[in-house]
């Protein structure tokens, strides 16, 4: 298993293109859309400033992006030439498949964190009180990620091949706007707050949130993102095992 | 763990307990029935061949038992439990037909995750040395040929020390010389003890490689032997023999044992259920056949033969 986890990653490493523009891509967003914004100046209903809010959006979008829409295609197409099947036909439990696939990920969403932490604080000077923050912030949002790793494996399982594209990203779009990745969610209709508080992006950017302005996470967060965690890796465990359907 | 070292005693008799037993198996894909209440027992050390034409139910065979797909009815056991229990304990190993490689590896990195993911396997070198895969082990898998990439699912089957090898269609796109190295490579390890279970449709595979040959036809057994009472089942031998003056067709007919006559000219080509019998009574006509041939049948004609024998019999109900 641990032959696995080392070789997705070398062979995610491997394709340069893919890790180039999983990095580039939130960094650019970043600049779009936080690049003319005040230094200064608080969000309505925060006590954040827009740069510095959106560096913690982006940050988690990118890594996100890396993993999520990552990991359902290429494990879509894995199942389609037959390579999950000879996988299937080895002694590898369905937790080790799983396993690989969020850690390839991650090695991907880490420096795409990174290169928007890099670019918020250069380009639009933002700074925390205390030092621990970034690196509190770095571990919360990679961490997070692992979540969002594991709903792509189970997409991934779920959608076939042509079919993958659309379906990731009708679910990352949703996932990003409710939980408001792309504009704070107070400016949502209280209805569709409730339903947003739900959602595993929300408690996602919360966990960043929170240490954005020198608090520990909320319990309620972290304890939610846990439980996504459980559902979409056992549900992608469990998809890897009984993929009976399909070659 | 080890199987009990019992083997194909080559006359029919087998010991030990079967490696893989289909009871009554069915397997439904909508309104298609590809596999038929199957009944089939393997034994240690045995080398079989699934024959049949495509859509046979072979592949969907080769799935149930290997626990990619799972039986509508009935039971397949492998070394005495689930297929995904023994795949789990190292006991089999598979070469797909389907089996796609992984992407932006080399060679020597797959098999090596190979052997790391087998529970008895063998060294990394070992078995891409017999693979012949040690001159390409530092090219990617996706540069390869299609007989490469054949080879390597040959080696990703053989990373240890299986009790069981499955292979579908495994010399598909080998030139003859790669085959025959992959048939040495095989007949190693059946030495061995081990049960080797492949599906072809290359007729003189099966009759060179297999001491069993079972007959697929529409997800049914239709025949089950050795190559040599397979042909037998099929019309026995093949007499050929030219005649110095043409002989009316009658008294040919009225040879014993004939399931065929063909004369074209001087020559004269019979099927015979009992040659030895047909051929005495050829002389006995007085007539003094030149050039006497007398063979066996080729597998792929016994196998015509047999499926043209379920078609009548299926046309006459």
């Amino acid at each position: 298993m641990k032959t696995l986890v080392k070789l997705e990653i070398s062979r995610t490493l491997r394709n340069k293109k893919f890790v180039f523009f999983s990095v580039l891509y939130p960094v650019l967003l970043y600049v779009l859309i936080a690049g003319g914004a005040s230094e200064d100046e608080l969000v309505k209903g925060t006590k954040l400033t827009l740069p510095l809010l959106m560096m913690v959006s982006m940050a988690s979008f990118g890594a996100i992006t890396a993993v999520l829409v990552g990991n359902s295609e290429k494990i879509a197409k894995e199942r389609e030439k037959g390579w999950v099947r000879q996988l299937r036909l080895t002694a590898l439990p369905g937790r080790g498949y799983v396993a690989s696939k969020v850690a390839s990920a991650s090695v991907v969403s880490l420096p795409s964190i990174l290169a928007v932490f890099a670019v918020a604080a250069g380009l639009k000077h933002v700074r925390f009180d205390a030092a621990w923050q970034w690196f509190a912030l770095t571990g919360a949002i990679w961490a997070g990620s692992i979540v969002f790793a594991a709903l792509g494996v189970a997409i991934g399982y779920l959608a076939t091949g042509d079919a993958v594209r659309p379906i990731t990203f009708i679910i990352y779009f949703a996932l990003s706007m409710l939980g408001g990745l792309w504009m704070p969610t107070t400016t949502f209709p209280q209805w569709l707050q409730d339903i947003a508080a739900w959602t595993p992006t929300h408690a996602y950017a919360a966990l960043g949130q929170a240490i954005e302005v020198g608090d520990a996470p909320h319990l309620k967060d972290v304890s939610l993102l846990v439980a996504y965690l459980v559902l979409f890796a056992g549900g992608a465990a469990w998809l890897y095992r009984k993929d009976t359907r399909k070659a | 763990m080890t199987t009990t070292a019992s083997v194909n005693t080559g006359d029919g008799r087998r010991t030990g307990a079967p490696v893989v037993s289909f009871e009554n198996v069915s397997k439904n894909y909508g309104s298609v029935r590809a596999v038929s209440d199957l009944s089939i027992d393997l034994f240690p050390g045995e080398t079989v061949a699934l024959l049949g034409p495509n859509g046979a139910g072979k592949s969907s065979t080769l799935d149930l038992l290997l626990g990619l797909r799972n039986p509508d009815a009935g039971r397949v056991q492998v070394f005495g439990t689930s297929p995904s229990q023994a795949i789990a304990q190292g006991k089999v190993g598979a070469m797909l037909q389907s089996g796609g490689l992984m992407e932006d590896v080399k060679v020597r990195e797959l098999v090596k995750l190979a052997c790391d993911l087998h529970p008895r396997a063998f060294p990394v070198d070992q078995v891409l040395a017999a693979a012949d895969l040690t001159d390409i082990a530092d090219r990617m898998v996706n540069k390869l040929s299609g007989g490469q990439e054949q080879r390597v699912r040959f080696a990703l089957a053989t990373a240890g020390a299986n009790d069981l090898i499955v292979l579908d269609e495994p010399t598909t796109g080998m030139d003859v010389s790669a085959r025959q190295a992959f048939w040495a490579v095989m007949r190693e390890q059946t030495r061995q003890g081990r049960a080797v279970l492949f599906a072809t449709h290359y007729l003189e595979e099966a009759d060179a490689i297999a001491d069993r040959v079972i007959v697929l036809r529409q997800g049914r057994v239709l025949a089950d032997g050795s190559a040599a009472e397979i042909k037998a089942k099929a019309g026995g031998r093949r007499i050929v023999f030219d005649l110095d003056q043409p002989v009316g067709e009658a008294a040919l007919r009225e040879l014993p044992f004939l399931s065929s006559l063909e004369i074209s000219g001087r020559t004269v080509r019979i099927q015979s259920q009992d040659a030895d019998a047909t051929v005495h009574a050829v002389y006995g006509l007085g007539l003094y056949p030149r050039n006497l041939e007398v063979a066996g049948l080729g597998l792929e004609q016994a196998f015509l033969a047999i499926n043209d024998a379920a078609t009548a019999e299926e046309a006459a109900r």
